[in-house]
């Protein structure tokens, strides 16, 4: 019964593509906390940051596709494709699927605005893209409860080193803003920085003058 | 009042501050179209009402929206702030379906160098009042705001000019007065449109633009003061005699600011295409074009130019609003460009990273280049950074100060070259191009 027949492709298909999304979310997630401002990951410049945020979060959206339509088709159990999208109508584990919903609903939210984001406000676009903090956890719920696979063994240590990567990712976040230079202070901050670097630069090139 | 206190308002019988224009300049006719100053008074004092009403008469109102917009396209009116955008496709864009748009007028120039908005408030107030006016029958607005920098003799000036209109009963609408913070950024079109709303003038991300959700969210025309006099003028006399003055692509008459290389300063009122030799006195060894987001040319290739747009833009540089500059002799360009791209570093908003990072690291090369044995790679490493703040801002302040920058570069490269060994040409280190005292360091300086 083990074995991938005809039969069961589609189930692991939609279990393998859950797995795979939920660490490509987690990733998203965690780049888009580094993205803000003056997050850097090591020998990547900000915008480099922000390309691979924008691929993965694309990427992602390809593998949920899959691992909802392979959901779907898949005749084991059967889920209207009206509980896709609306929350909790499903009749097979209305409550997890319908996380599930939940955070296909955010996801498409987020992509769409951020598609659209040249015909919309900045303000309007950023509020819409803090749903992320939402989707996140829901998509991490629905996995664990939906399906047993989570709730042990490897990917059990997938899940939660998923969770704490994006935890760190997040309180690393609170206290740079903690650290935060007020606007107005900033090029003046960064000035004194400069200059103190070009004395230090300029005295160790053999003291000019 | 500290930000332009090297730009006193003009008194009587100035130009403006401290010095009368130089004689080969501005108010003659200048052969180059119909007589100038057309937008400065006849005599150099300010024009009351009745002067004013003598001289051009009751604002031509048309009695309806949209018909004015014809005439200023005929007349080929492009926007006096420094981008010299077509004016008449920002009026139909207003005047098009949709709820009436807020119209102000912009006198807020930030620019340290440029003091033609002050002086054309402050001799010709009655004709910027004319233009708002027209632009907003034009546009169908009853809302008209004009936003100028917090400066009380202008602002008593401009009220008792606005009490007075409303007396004789000119005015469609009334004019309100906001003032703007002292700050380079604060004539930015979102900046202008975040302050009138209320809130502090920082320039945003675009969009929406102003003129699709500007003040109080509403759709703002925003028209600097000399685009709205011009617009004034051309109600009464028409395209024809717009274009008497100018060059066919270019036409009309502007306002610059001159910069002597004795230390003259002066507003003049030229027509566009008039020779740059004709506005500075040349020769120079460097001149700068179009202000602190401008561009420094060789003395010798700024001699042959005139000002338009079509001869600056093949060389990187544009007509702005208006700001010439002659280096002196005994000054260093290098030096001159690091004190003001100190400033603009400093004047950073302080929203966008690559600009409150990238612009102090500028700076700070710059400084190095402009002393004694600069380290080797400080010359490449303000070619790298240039290129990695230019385009990345919410506004042009990055793209304009890199501007700046790297035409220093490129003009005075033989003056990298006596640096690299420890020499200067420039004999005295007193500051020549005019900047503010320290800019405050405060959030609420923005308010």
């Amino acid at each position: 019964m083990n074995a991938i027949t005809g039969s069961t492709a589609l189930w692991y298909a939609s279990r393998a593509t859950g797995v795979v999304s939920l660490l490509l979310l987690s990733l998203v997630v965690m780049l888009g906390i580094l993205v803000n401002r003056q997050g850097r990951l090591p020998g990547l410049p900000s915008f480099a940051v922000t390309g691979l945020h924008r691929s993965l979060s694309l990427l992602s959206v390809l593998f949920i596709g899959v691992h909802v339509a392979t959901a779907v088709i898949d005749p084991y159990v059967s889920i209207r494709l009206a509980a896709v999208v609306i929350p909790f109508v499903s009749a097979y584990e209305p409550f997890w699927l319908g996380l599930g919903a939940v955070a296909l609903d955010l996801v498409a939210a987020l992509i769409l605005t951020s598609l659209a984001r040249a015909y919309m406000s900045r303000r309007t676009w950023r509020g819409i893209h803090w749903l992320a903090y939402a989707a996140w956890p829901v998509a991490l719920v629905h996995g664990i409860g939906s399906s047993p696979d989570l709730r042990g063994g490897g990917l059990l240590l997938v899940a939660i080193g998923s969770a704490l990567a994006v935890a760190v990712a997040g309180l690393w976040r609170v206290a740079a803003a903690a650290r935060e230079v007020p606007r107005a202070e900033r090029a003046a901050h960064t000035m004194a920085g400069v200059q103190r670097q070009v004395h230090r630069a300029r005295a160790g090139h053999g003291g000019a003058r | 009042m500290t930000h332009h206190a090297t730009l006193p308002m003009p008194g009587p019988g100035q130009w403006a501050a401290g010095d009368a224009p130089p004689p080969d300049a501005g108010r003659q006719d200048d052969g180059h179209g119909g007589p100038l100053p057309r937008l400065m008074p006849a005599r150099p004092a300010p024009a009351g009402l009745t002067e004013h009403l003598t001289r051009f008469g009751a604002p031509p109102y048309r009695g309806a929206p949209r018909r004015l917009i014809g005439d200023v396209e005929a007349a080929g009116l492009t926007g006096r702030g420094g981008a010299a955008f077509p004016t008449h496709r920002k009026l139909a864009a207003m005047a098009g379906r949709g709820p009436a748009p807020v119209v102000i007028g912009n006198g807020a120039e930030g620019e340290p160098a440029s003091s033609k908005d002050k002086s054309l408030l402050w001799y010709s107030p009655h004709l910027v009042l004319d233009g708002l006016q027209l632009a907003a029958e034009a546009v169908g607005s009853a809302t008209i705001g004009l936003y100028i920098h917090r400066n009380p003799r202008l602002y008593e000036r401009l009220e008792a000019a606005i009490a007075e209109r409303a007396a004789a009963g000119l005015d469609a609408a009334r004019v309100e007065l906001i003032e703007a913070p002292h700050r380079f950024l604060a004539g930015e079109e979102s900046a202008l449109a975040g302050r009138i709303s209320g809130g502090p003038a920082l320039p945003r991300f675009k969009p929406p633009r102003a003129s699709q959700r500007g003040v109080a969210g509403r759709r703002t025309l925003v028209q600097n003061v000399e685009t709205l006099a011009h617009l004034a003028l051309i109600a009464r006399y028409g395209p024809g005699w717009f274009r008497s003055a100018g060059t066919p692509d270019e036409p009309g008459s502007m306002l610059a600011t001159l910069h002597q290389a004795d230390g003259r300063m002066g507003v003049v009122e030229t027509a566009l295409g008039t020779p740059i030799a004709e506005l500075l006195r040349l020769p120079a060894p460097a001149v700068l074009v179009g202000g602190y987001h401008g561009a420094w040319l060789p003395g010798a290739q700024a001699e042959l130019l005139p000002l338009t747009n079509a001869a600056l833009r093949p060389l990187g540089a544009a007509v702005g609003a208006g700001v010439l500059a002659a280096l002196p002799g005994d000054r260093c360009g290098l030096a001159e460009t690091a004190r003001v791209v100190r400033y603009l570093a400093l004047e950073s908003a302080g929203q966008c990273g690559p600009c409150f990072n990238g612009l102090p690291r500028i700076a700070g090369a710059l400084a190095e280049l402009a002393g004694p044995w600069p380290r080797p790679q400080v010359q490449a490493d303000l070619q790298r950074w240039s290129g990695l703040v230019a385009g990345r801002g919410a506004c042009h302040h990055p793209d304009g100060t890199v501007r700046l920058v790297r035409s220093a570069l490129q003009v005075f490269a033989a003056e990298i070259g006596h640096h690299a060994h420890g020499s200067c040409t420039g004999t005295t280190s007193r500051p020549f191009l005019p900047l503010p005292a320290e800019p405050p360091l405060d959030d609420t300086d923005w308010e």
